[in-house]
């Protein structure tokens, strides 16, 4: 890859048109990137949106108004996704307590992860103006709540390269039976060159499809063919003069390469028997725990950008399957076994100072409980919330043990030290080593940022070492 | 970012900025909010979007930047513009008072100036220009002293021209005709293929799929408006008319039905099926998408900008866009899982179309705040924008009108937008590059007089193929795409046209092409849907149960424009080579260039199977490497190439015999493909006559699931097993389990060779585990519910043995106890294609398999040059 980047630019500084790029790639062009504290970036999507007031925002008066009318002041104005009318006001029923040295609030469904309160910096003051799943996700990793925008992965790879020649630089993976609402946009390199679009890999079958060498035709049989392809078109690239010809055939090439490399670093079956304990793993299934432990093979193998997207927290508590006692409980004790053991595993391997890890959603819950069609259900859950909600994040140059910025004391507002998506698009970047504020692209008449056109995003200080 | 615009600043210091540029930017950014066009934000009763009534108070006065109160108000300490939000910078004060200083000059968009035909240039080098374009080509070229390069030698130009117009080499009927280029283009023109196409860049715009979209993404049925546009572009309905019946036929006097499936155009808008939803926010959100997508196909606007405030670039009110709204917000579609209303068009096929409400039902149209349909404000009433000409005077002011304002000579973007967009499709980028935006933040056309000279031209009889038919004649279109190196230093983005344009060809182009030289493609127009081969497991990334079942027969070589089109889960050598989903409106494919391409092309079977059969004819042929070039690059080979094609073919024959199974492999590619063709039942499930099991409601012990152990004391039944909360007629239980887990085995005896492609279909809401001669074959965490086919894995496949195989199974119930579960398992292999030693022949054809596979994947054969 770092190959093929490096053709690619010198094809521009020679003037030459590439795939999609023109020629103000040289201009746009990134000075070499100081060295990021985070080689490598795992970021952590639980599409739908976790509730932050079951998991990590603990709010004791919310309990205490259990049940009541929600004030009106809290309703006026506001636009819910599926509440009516009045709402009544949910205090969590899960029990919180103190964790670590940081003395991190962290609930009882987070047992393992808990004991890591002291490697992380829990952020409970996030707020974005989406309300609406697909343009929330879509803000959060493209910068824009509409189609058409490169994503945060796509830039990092644009702005840093990779580190392996042999895979793709930035790697999706999905589970929970579902794409993210976004869809494949959110890791689309949109205008940015489509070298740098996130590549899906998929636990079933094929890792990447047609990945396999056709039956019948073997390796050195497919060497062969590239070989003869190569002369072919060398002939080709004499008579056209179009330097097209070989980045095409530079992208043959790593095809070829990534036959090797990635079905061997998609095949968990190797790990050790501990390892599998440790994540809650099993080979062939498609999963969370799978996906987090695929994850670590990759930055090992300096995959720059690994993007999870683990789907079904949108928990609204019309039914069982979405309610925040029967569908949260099971879901999140995966995702906390998991987390726990990327966290664990990483650091045991001397990787967690170079890794940077994000966990969040594109949104929170609200604190009422949700009413949908205006009236209660029998099940509990909570309808989407832009204005509060809480991620996380360790690993390198992120501080270990801070709690940072505050709810009210329901959990609605955000109340001290507010930090938007911009913000954490802004840090991501800084931490990988690019600056937020002149990587960009022109496309258009615009000088595109993964930060958007103004300033506003900011690389959080108060977070990093 | 910081530096940039210090280093645009500082050129700014230098020159008097650049109202287009920088200065409306500015403004847009930071002042319209409260002095734009949107009257109920606005303070003090200032515009700074138009500059009459600022001039004449004093804020702005041209030339003294210092007497301006404009400069004043952003300057002063204490009560700063803008009140709130960060200050301008100095920069941005620097910029404002040098525009100021200069004259304040401001200007009309370009693309807003009504069209004019402008006049024919007169150049130096007469003898070359064929038609009127290469006079506005090559007066451009000979301002910048540049030479047009020599015409393409005949059979390059003929390919391109067949790809360009037909999306497939040349038939047979046009190849007679090569040697007249006119009389080959007429040829084309009138070829079926032309409409299928065409068609296929029409259905970007239009976001054609064959799926609601969103979650759930169900089935639906609107290919009768894909058929239709095929046929519109065969008969060259005229653009005015295409317009008109797409976006209003309903309300047009006596509409045909072939007139009202062409408003499946707008139909094609996503459908939310997923319980709990509120059908009138996907109703909004529909509507909504339906002015966006009208606003870039026809008039290259972003109006989707404007729906929760006023647009800040291009001239559209946030009012302006509900009004927009008010004509579109009648029809009787309201986001129903049914997609009513339909139009009936046979006993089996009904087809989505628009239909406008009753007079009573009609809907009030409010300007939602902020865009949230949830906090309607002020009632407003159907119209077009202001900035825009009035509608023609005798259209109604309904959707049936606007569909003739956007079509009346007065619209100064339709036509231009329109030619733009055929243009670019066959010269390689658009004249105006920002084919989807023609607003202020859209590049400026290259070439504005020709532009306006074509689409002058195309309003007069709205004719596309007289537009497309004028731009291949010319000799811009004709020239030769080979580039010197000094050229494309000069101009490496061919803005110039001094040479023809070469690019990846379409996916579809891709694929159709690789099957029209495989003599492989069907010629059937029109219809359903199709399902060629695809890969296992791709379709089942979401809840919908939906099937990708393989077609029979011809329609597994349709043209890729009939390829079933499912939004969440696209035709994956589609999506590899940049065809869009369908979600929203694509004006313009990215073109991009991936390894995921070159493993499509070389691996996915679907081009293996084309190498085969192409591989096949050209062995019949005295010169089968010639064959090759000839049937997929339309020309002869060099010597050079002769040879190395040769070269590899012997050198594959050597690795061939030493693995002869290859050999055969390769020469039945084909066959050994469609598994589904050889299908046959080992085990029999409760759809038909169930075969007994042995099973156990206990744990068995160890050792249960191997082929040795002993079941004789286990129960014996056949499927279903489990209960039904109700009693299900249909599906009778035929052996009670109703505790946590089930244990399952059963014996089948197999014959040499083994069939392949093991198979389970099975009904169940439950999770289960299944081994193969003890070796685990399966694990199926629950997703969900209902009858689906699970393929053995890797390791279960190759557990089979001739002779006597076990199969067990362990059934874990995932739902409540009490809410029923049942298991239905059954067993499908597919029976093994004989593989014979191949013969000398066989080895030679096996070999000009891999090498047609090479020939498929070279940048030429990618590439429409």
């Amino acid at each position: 890859m770092k190959q093929v980047l490096a053709n690619t630019r010198r094809h521009f500084l020679q003037g030459g048109s590439l795939g999609l790029a023109n020629l103000f790639l040289a201009e746009a062009q990134q000075k070499p990137a100081r060295a990021g504290k985070a080689k490598s970036i795992i970021y952590l999507h639980m599409a739908g949106a976790p509730s932050q007031l079951e998991l990590f925002d603990y709010k004791p008066e919310l309990v205490k108004y259990n049940g009541k009318p929600c004030p009106d002041e809290l309703l006026k104005g506001k636009r819910f996704a599926f509440i009516k009318g009045v709402p009544n006001m949910l205090g969590t029923p899960y029990k919180f307590a103190r964790q670590g040295q940081s003395g991190a609030m962290m609930s009882e469904l987070l047992p393992r992860f808990s004991k890591l309160a002291d490697e992380v910096t829990i952020v409970r003051s996030m707020s974005t103006d989406q309300f609406n799943h697909a343009p929330a996700q879509l803000f959060m990793h493209t910068g824009n709540s509409r189609f058409g925008f490169a994503s945060m992965g796509a830039w990092v790879t644009y702005g840093l390269g990779t580190e392996n020649q042999d895979l793709p630089g930035f790697v999706v993976l999905t589970s929970g039976g579902n794409n993210p609402d976004g869809g494949k946009s959110l890791w689309g390199s949109a205008f940015l060159p489509s070298v740098y679009q996130g590549v899906h890999c998929r636990s079933h079958g094929e890792p990447v499809l047609f990945l396999s060498d056709p039956e019948g035709v073997t390796r050195s049989m497919r060497r062969k063919t590239l070989d003869a392809m190569k002369d072919l078109n060398a002939m080709e690239r004499e008579r056209s003069g179009d330097p097209e010809t070989d980045a095409r055939m530079s992208q043959y090439e790593l095809a070829y390469k990534m036959q090797i490399s990635v079905p061997k670093v998609m095949d968990i079956s190797k790990e050790s028997p501990e390892t599998h304990a440790l994540y809650g793993t099993q080979p062939g299934k498609t999963s969370f725990a799978n996906n987090c432990l695929l994850a670590r093979r990759l930055v090992e193998n300096g995959v720059r950008f690994v993007q999870l997207y683990d789907w079904g927290w949108d928990h609204h508590g019309t039914s069982k399957r979405d309610d925040i006692e029967h569908a949260l409980k099971p879901h999140i004790a995966e995702c906390d076994q998991a987390i726990a053991a990327l966290l664990t595993d990483l650091k045991q391997r001397g990787l967690l100072d170079q890794t940077l890890v994000v966990w969040g959603g594109e949104f929170g819950r609200t604190p009422m409980r949700e009413n949908r069609g205006g009236t209660e259900g029998a099940f509990r859950g909570r309808d989407h919330h832009p204005y509060a909600f809480t991620i996380w994040m360790a690993g390198a140059g992120v501080k270990k043990g801070l709690n940072y910025g505050e709810t009210d004391d329901i959990g609605y507002y955000v109340v001290k030290d507010k930090m938007t998506p911009r913000d954490l698009q802004s840090t991501i970047l800084h931490l990988a080593g690019a600056d937020p504020y002149t990587l960009h692209y022109p496309y258009l008449g615009l000088n595109q940022r993964l930060i958007g056109p103004t300033d506003e995003g900011r690389i959080m200080k108060d977070l990093l070492i | 970012m910081r530096t940039f615009w210090l280093a645009l600043a500082a050129t700014a210091m230098a020159q008097p900025p650049d109202f287009q540029r920088d200065i409306r930017p500015l403004l847009a950014k930071r002042c319209l909010a409260c002095h734009g066009p949107d009257e109920h934000s606005r303070q003090a009763g200032l515009r700074l979007d138009r500059f009459d009534g600022a001039t004449k108070t004093g804020v702005i006065v041209p030339g003294r930047s210092a007497k301006s109160r404009l400069v004043a108000r952003v300057t002063n300490e204490k009560l700063p513009m803008p009140p709130t939000g960060p200050r301008l910078t100095a920069n941005e004060i620097a910029m404002l008072k040098n525009w100021i200083d200069a004259g304040a000059a401001s200007a009309n968009h370009w693309a807003y100036e009504k069209i004019q035909l402008p006049g024919v240039p007169e150049v130096k080098q007469p003898d070359w220009p064929r038609n009127a374009i290469d006079n506005f080509i090559l007066k451009t070229l000979e301002g910048q002293s540049v030479r047009p390069s020599k015409e393409a030698p005949r059979n390059t130009l003929a390919r391109r021209v067949a790809l360009d117009l037909t999306g497939l080499p040349p038939d047979a009927a046009a190849m007679a005709k090569i040697d007249n280029y006119e009389a080959y283009v007429d040829a084309l023109l009138a070829s079926p293929r032309f409409g299928e196409r065409w068609a296929k860049v029409w259905l970007d715009l239009a976001r054609y799929a064959d799926t609601q979209g969103y979650e759930k993404d169900n089935k639906r049925t609107i290919w009768p408006y894909r058929d239709w546009v095929i046929r519109a572009y065969n008969d060259n309905l005229p653009f005015d008319k295409f317009t008109i019946l797409q976006l209003a036929a309903d309300l047009t006097e006596d509409p045909s039905v072939d007139d009202l499936i062409a408003t499946g155009f707008h139909r094609n808008t996503m459908t939310n099926t997923e319980g709990g939803t509120d059908d009138e926010e996907f109703r909004d959100l529909a509507i909504r998408d339906r002015i966006a997508t009208t606003g870039q196909v026809w008039m290259g606007q972003t109006w989707g900008c404007a729906q929760c405030h006023t647009h800040k670039y291009d001239p559209l009110t946030h009012k302006e866009f509900y009004q927009l709204y008010a004509y579109f917000n009648q029809t009787a579609d309201d986001d129903h899982p049914s997609d009513r209303p339909v139009l009936k068009l046979s006993k089996d096929v009904s087809t989505l179309v628009l239909k406008e409400l009753d007079a009573y039902k009609r809907r009030t149209t409010r300007i939602y705040e902020r865009g949230n349909f949830l906090t309607p404000g002020e009632a407003v009433e159907a119209a077009t924008p202001a900035a825009f000409p009035a509608m023609p005077a005798k259209a109604q002011n309904n959707r049936l009108g606007f569909a003739q304002w956007l079509v009346s000579k007065d619209n100064p973007l339709t036509a231009r937008v329109t030619v733009n967009r055929f243009w670019s499709r066959l010269m390689g980028r658009g004249i105006v590059e920002s084919e989807e935006d023609f607003g202020t933040q859209g590049t400026a056309p290259t070439h504005p007089e020709l532009l306006d000279w074509l689409a002058a031209g195309f309003q007069k009889d709205w004719d596309v193929k007289r537009l497309l038919k004028l731009i291949v004649m010319s000799a811009a279109y004709r020239q030769d795409s080979a580039v010197t190196p000094a050229l494309l230093e000069k101009d490496p983005l061919n803005k110039l046209y001094a040479r023809g344009a070469r690019f990846r060809l379409d996916a579809e182009a891709v694929r159709d092409q690789a099957l029209a030289a495989a003599g492989l493609l069907s010629g059937k127009l029109y219809g359903p849907p199709v399902m060629p081969w695809q890969p296992d497991g791709v379709w089942l990334v979401t809840y919908n149960s939906d099937r990708w079942v393989t077609s029979q027969g011809e329609d597994r070589y349709r043209r890729a424009l009939y390829t079933f089109m499912r939004r969440s889960s696209a035709y994956p050598s589609m999506m590899n080579f940049d065809a869009p989903n369908g979600e929203t409106c694509t004006i313009r494919r990215i073109r991009t260039n991936t390894p995921l391409q070159a493993l499509t092309s070389m691996n996915d079977p679907a081009f293996m199977e084309a190498a085969q059969r192409l591989a096949e004819r050209a062995a019949k042929d005295a010169n089968p490497a010639a064959k090759l070039f000839e049937s997929v690059l339309l020309r002869q080979p060099s010597k050079t190439e002769l040879q190395r094609v040769q070269q590899l073919h012997a050198a594959t024959i050597a690795e061939l015999k030493a693995s002869p199974s290859n050999a055969a492999k390769l020469v039945k590619y084909s066959e050994v493909l469609y598994a589904e063709d050889r299908e046959s039942t080992l085990i029999p499930d409760a759809r038909t006559k169930p075969r007994e099991w042995r099973f156990k409601t206990s744990d068995p012990g160890a050792g249960w699931n191997t082929a040795e152990f002993n079941d004789s004391n286990w129960s014996a039944g056949p499927g279903y097993f489990g209960y039904f909360n109700k009693p299900n007629e249909s599906t009778p239980i035929k052996s009670a389990w109703d505790t946590d887990q089930l244990w399952l085995r059963i014996a089948i005896d197999l014959e040499a060779p083994l069939p392949a492609r093991f198979k389970m279909p099975i009904r169940t809401n439950s999770q289960f585990d299944v081994w193969v001669n003890g070796v685990h074959a399966l694990n199926n965490i629950f997703e969900r519910g209902g009858h689906f086919d699970y393929l053995l894995n890797d390791d279960g496949q190759r557990a089979f043995k001739p002779g006597r195989n076990v199969v067990a199974i362990r059934v874990t119930r995932h739902g409540a106890r009490g809410s029923g579960q049942v298991f239905d398992p059954g067993l499908v292999a597919s029976l093994p294609v004989k593989l014979n030693k191949p013969s000398r022949d066989e080895f030679s054809r096996a070999a000009w398999v891999v090498v047609a596979n090479t020939i498929l994947n070279l940048d030429e054969t990618l590439t429409r040059r």
